[in-house]
């Protein structure tokens, strides 16, 4: 699984986090970080989470 | 089943709020239904009434543009329509991104967080200033005041300019009710004296930069060039626009909910911590904005059904928000229900903006009202906006039992 962010799009709203902290994390200045782009296949239920809820649909999964 | 008998085009239909049992016809019968044509509407448009479809049309905005034919279901003319693209909200990407880009850094959640004192202060003099009196009028003197503070403080509108802020806004949305606006050609008007704000801030601004959005805008660039004049005004008038009538919309809409379930109300009452989610289950039980059109900007398949180049879409908000196959039992107003996932805020290129603004506001106006005045019922009749676009009341006559201490704080 590879994560796919659309940096354009991202917002900071920050609800990636939420849905799965151990990928996702908003800094204080408002940027979007990963700690891994590739997570391991146990994190895949989080991380289709986190695509869901962003309201501005910037996260993708491919694989 | 013949579905004939749904007109979503005459905003009559509206009267008595959104025609919910319409909706769940169309969800359950033709989710992607072919509206034909009326006497309000002459083209015909398709209605996406469920949860997946409209996000799917929501997060493609290349498929389905806001930019072609605007984002309103009635047709405009080509002037008008020239008009209508320098507001952001009728942008396609990537020139919308650009535009919005400017000043989004100031509505990030952690942004809006930092606003949180004021807002809770603003929201406590509102109530200070009607709760030993035991009746209001809430929309004028609840609903629409804060967000009225709020968006003037945000854009560093001065003090003197913002009821005339507040009463072009009304005349600018109500379109359809006769009571706003007898005509496009006053919408005409009232934009022009919006514009005559616009540059009237813009003039302080550039004497007096200051940290608000009018400067962000005054000062912002795309492709490395300061907006035009216009598109100044078109952006200062969105703002305003958006962010006041929006918000108060959805304050007296959530007032009229608590009215209607005092079970709810109670709740929230007797345990404050479920605010939040109180506000979420507001939210998705009655947005605001009941519907956007999006133009099909090629041959495109959605729910089995296939669009042609140029048709009508709509989607519907407030059917999405109780689509049955998300939402268990949709049409029941709960407040302890977890109802974060709802559209009401849009989603994908033109999620709302001020979203986390409108949630701080009413988290913080009605952790004022539940607290203080607990007891508020109706004092005479509800008037509703005439709008199949805006679901809005006008006039909410209210009473409750005075505050003891006679309607100050502290």
């Amino acid at each position: 699984m590879k994560i796919k962010v659309d940096y354009d799009l991202c917002e900071a709203n920050a609800l990636c986090m939420k849905a799965c902290p151990e990928v996702f994390s908003v800094d204080d200045d408002d940027n979007l970080n990963l700690s891994t782009e590739q997570p391991d296949e146990p994190l895949r239920a989080k991380v289709e989470e986190a695509v869901r809820l962003c309201p501005r649909q910037a996260l993708a999964i491919e694989g | 089943m013949s579905l004939a008998h749904i007109d979503l085009s005459d905003p009559d239909n509206f009267n008595d709020g959104v025609p919910h049992d319409w909706f769940r016809e169309l969800r359950s019968e033709d989710p992607v239904y072919w509206h034909g044509p009326t006497e309000f509407d002459e083209t015909g448009f398709w209605c996406v009434t469920r949860y997946e479809d409209l996000k799917h049309v929501s997060s493609h905005p290349g498929e389905f543009s806001s930019w072609r034919a605007g984002t309103n279901m009635f047709t405009l003319d080509d002037e008008s329509l020239e008009m209508t693209r320098t507001l952001m909200i009728n942008m396609d990407p990537p020139q919308h991104g650009k535009f919005r880009r400017i000043v989004s850094r100031g509505f990030t959640p952690r942004s809006i967080e930092q606003l949180t004192p004021r807002v809770h202060e603003l929201a406590a003099a509102i109530i200070d200033d009607v709760a030993g009196r035991g009746e209001a009028e809430f929309v004028t003197d609840i609903a629409a005041r804060l967000p009225m503070e709020v968006i003037c403080e945000v854009m560093g509108v001065p003090e003197e300019l913002r009821s005339t802020v507040f009463n072009l806004s009304n005349r600018l949305i109500g379109f359809d009710d006769p009571e706003y606006q007898t005509s496009f050609e006053d919408a005409g008007l009232a934009s022009a004296e919006m514009y005559a704000v616009a540059e009237e801030v813009g003039a302080l601004k550039r004497r007096c930069p200051a940290d608000d959005l009018s400067t962000k805008i005054l000062h912002g660039e795309v492709d490395g060039e300061n907006l035009s004049q216009q598109e100044y005004d078109s952006f200062f008038l969105l703002l305003a626009l958006a962010g006041n009538e929006t918000t108060r919309n959805l304050t007296s809409n959530a007032m009229l909910l608590f009215i209607e379930h005092p079970d709810q109300r109670r709740i929230l009452v007797e345990d404050p911590g479920l605010m939040a989610r109180g506000v979420e289950e507001c939210l998705r039980y009655n947005p605001a904005v009941i519907h956007f059109r999006r133009t099909a900007t090629e041959n495109i398949k959605l729910g089995g059904k296939t669009f042609a180049e140029g048709d009508k879409v709509i989607v519907w908000y407030p059917s999405a928000n109780r689509d049955e196959e998300v939402f268990d039992r949709g049409d029941r107003f709960d407040v302890t229900r977890d109802a974060g996932d709802h559209l009401t805020f849009g989603v994908g290129e033109h999620f709302c903006l001020g979203a986390s603004l409108a949630r701080l506001q009413l988290t913080a106006i009605f952790t004022q009202i539940l607290g203080r005045i607990p007891d508020m019922e109706l004092a005479g009749e509800v008037r509703r906006l005439r709008s199949n676009f805006i679901d809005g009341i006008k006039e909410m006559p209210v009473r409750f039992a005075p505050e003891a201490n006679g309607g100050r704080s502290r």
